[in-house]
């Protein structure tokens, strides 16, 4: 049992991953031939991949209704949604159009979905303005220089604020746009190339512990 | 004074909903027409990339957004059909996010009807189906994209579509470009741009702008949109001025409004700790 629950999962992960990550550097007929087939496959797991999900979402759901934990009525609308966009779409046949009218699942598509999520969304300017007015304080010299670089940005990015710079600060003969142009260009890109060169970092390092077996969380706790 | 500033300080935040709200409709309903002087050197780059393409050259559009972020990216899918269009490019569309499919339906509404009524389907632009797995079409995208894209969006074969003629990969294509409120266009530039020398450039939501500053520098990504300016400024550069110009007002008294806010605050803080 051991060798088909441990064993050969390990041996396939360390047989492909070297396989794909040699097919980068190695850009030959054979290699290029891999890498679609194993394109097509990918793309094939990840369709089921969102089924696995699926399963999990529901059963999840399930049982919060079941054991009616608090706010149990929200999943139900798990499910009343799902179906909702679903069952119109098997109707359908998962197209949008039909000539220049709108399927069932079109018409949810753009008059429930588009909407719910467009205003999911926009909830956020709201909680944003006021979240700005009653917690950003500058209370010290780093909050400072971080209030100062996004009035700038803000003031550089709106021609309203391109105007009241120029109102107001023109006589200095330096563009906002300028300002913003540099700390895009020096102190943004430092910072972002910093935490982009980490993060590239520690994904080849996860990526070597998964290939070589020592990263065994992908096989669950068995 | 103190008391009234305390009492400022902690003002019911449905004031503040309300004031935003008049602050965003106002415009809509009106709009203020500021001019949009300074365009962004970086959506200038992506416009003359397009402007320098032969005409009959293919351009690789992914739209990768979904509702939530449309108001930001939907006009500059449209802006960059349009200016597409215009120079008799070949355009090929395509989405890797679910989400995003009835607003690809939506471009390919609009482009008969007012964005390019004269371009063909088939002909000049194809649009391809949904897929689900990103990194596998990235990459394949590069080898031979007909085997992941055998059929479009209606199962039609694509192979033998005018508009592919001449079309295996990226090497055969002028440009890539991908709208997203996601982190897609930093996949496109590892697993497609950079793999396979292929000229990307990208549109994304204000907020994410800031992020592809280090792309930008090297060269990585040839132009960028960022958020509702963008698009205006997109929009500007192809003297065709739509949601993108008439959102910026609305864009503009919410930024001032976060602004003042901020500093109304601080002075009151401070007042109320120094004096």
């Amino acid at each position: 049992m051991i060798l088909i629950k441990k064993y050969i999962p390990l041996a396939l992960c360390f047989l492909f991953g070297v396989l794909t990550l040699g097919s980068y550097y190695v850009p030959t007929a054979a290699s290029e031939n891999y890498m679609e087939a194993m394109n097509q496959w990918e793309n094939i797991v990840a369709g089921f991949a969102f089924l696995l999900g699926l399963f999990g979402l529901f059963y999840s759901h399930y049982n919060k209704i079941t054991r009616k934990v608090d706010g149990w009525g929200y999943s139900l609308f798990v499910y009343i949604g799902f179906f909702m966009m679903v069952i119109p779409a098997i109707l359908s046949e998962g197209k949008i159009m039909e000539g220049t009218t709108l399927t069932s699942i079109g018409w949810g598509y753009r008059f429930i979905y588009n909407a719910l999520a467009s205003t999911m969304f926009s909830v956020l300017a709201f909680y944003i303005v006021s979240t700005a007015y009653r917690a950003f304080r500058i209370k010290s010299a780093q909050a400072a220089v971080l209030f100062v670089a996004a009035l700038i940005v803000i003031l550089g990015k709106v021609p309203l604020g391109q105007m009241l710079w120029d109102t107001t600060l023109g006589w200095t003969g330096t563009q906002v746009s300028g300002i913003v142009q540099w700390l895009m260009d020096v102190p943004v890109v430092a910072g972002r190339r910093g935490i982009m060169m980490g993060l590239a970092i520690g994904g080849i390092v996860t990526g070597l512990k998964i290939i070589f077996g020592i990263e065994r969380q992908y096989m669950g706790r068995d | 004074m103190k008391n009234f500033i305390e009492k400022l300080l902690k003002i019911d935040r449905r004031l503040i909903f309300l004031t935003l709200t008049l602050l965003l409709f106002i415009p809509i309903v009106r709009p203020l027409g500021l001019p949009n002087k300074n365009i962004g050197t970086e959506v200038k780059g992506l416009y003359d990339r397009i402007e320098s393409l032969p005409p009959g050259s293919f351009i690789l559009l992914s739209i990768d957004y979904d509702p939530g972020t449309r108001p930001e990216l939907h006009p500059q899918a449209i802006a960059v059909l349009r200016h597409a269009f215009r120079k008799d490019l070949r355009v090929g569309m395509l989405t890797l996010i679910a989400g995003a499919t009835g607003l690809v339906e939506e471009l390919a509404e609009r482009i008969p009807k007012d964005i390019a009524p004269d371009k063909v389907y088939g002909k000049d632009y194809v649009i391809l189906p949904y897929q689900p797995n990103p990194a596998a079409v990235m990459t394949q995208v590069g080898m031979d994209l007909y085997k992941i894209y055998d059929t479009d969006r209606n199962g039609l074969p694509i192979k033998d579509m005018e508009v592919m003629k001449g079309i295996r990969n990226v090497k055969d294509m002028g440009l890539g470009i991908c709208i997203t409120g996601t982190a897609l266009l930093d996949s496109w530039v590892a697993l497609t741009g950079d793999r396979y020398k292929f000229p990307f450039a990208g549109g994304c939501t204000a907020v994410s702008q800031m992020g592809y500053a280090p792309y930008l520098q090297t060269g990585q990504l040839k132009g960028l949109m960022g958020g509702m300016k963008g698009a205006a400024d997109y929009e500007g550069l192809i003297g065709h001025k739509e949601k993108g110009t008439s959102g910026i007002d609305a864009l503009n008294l919410a930024h001032l409004m976060v602004i003042g806010l901020i500093v109304m605050a601080n002075i009151m803080m401070l007042w109320l700790k120094y004096l």
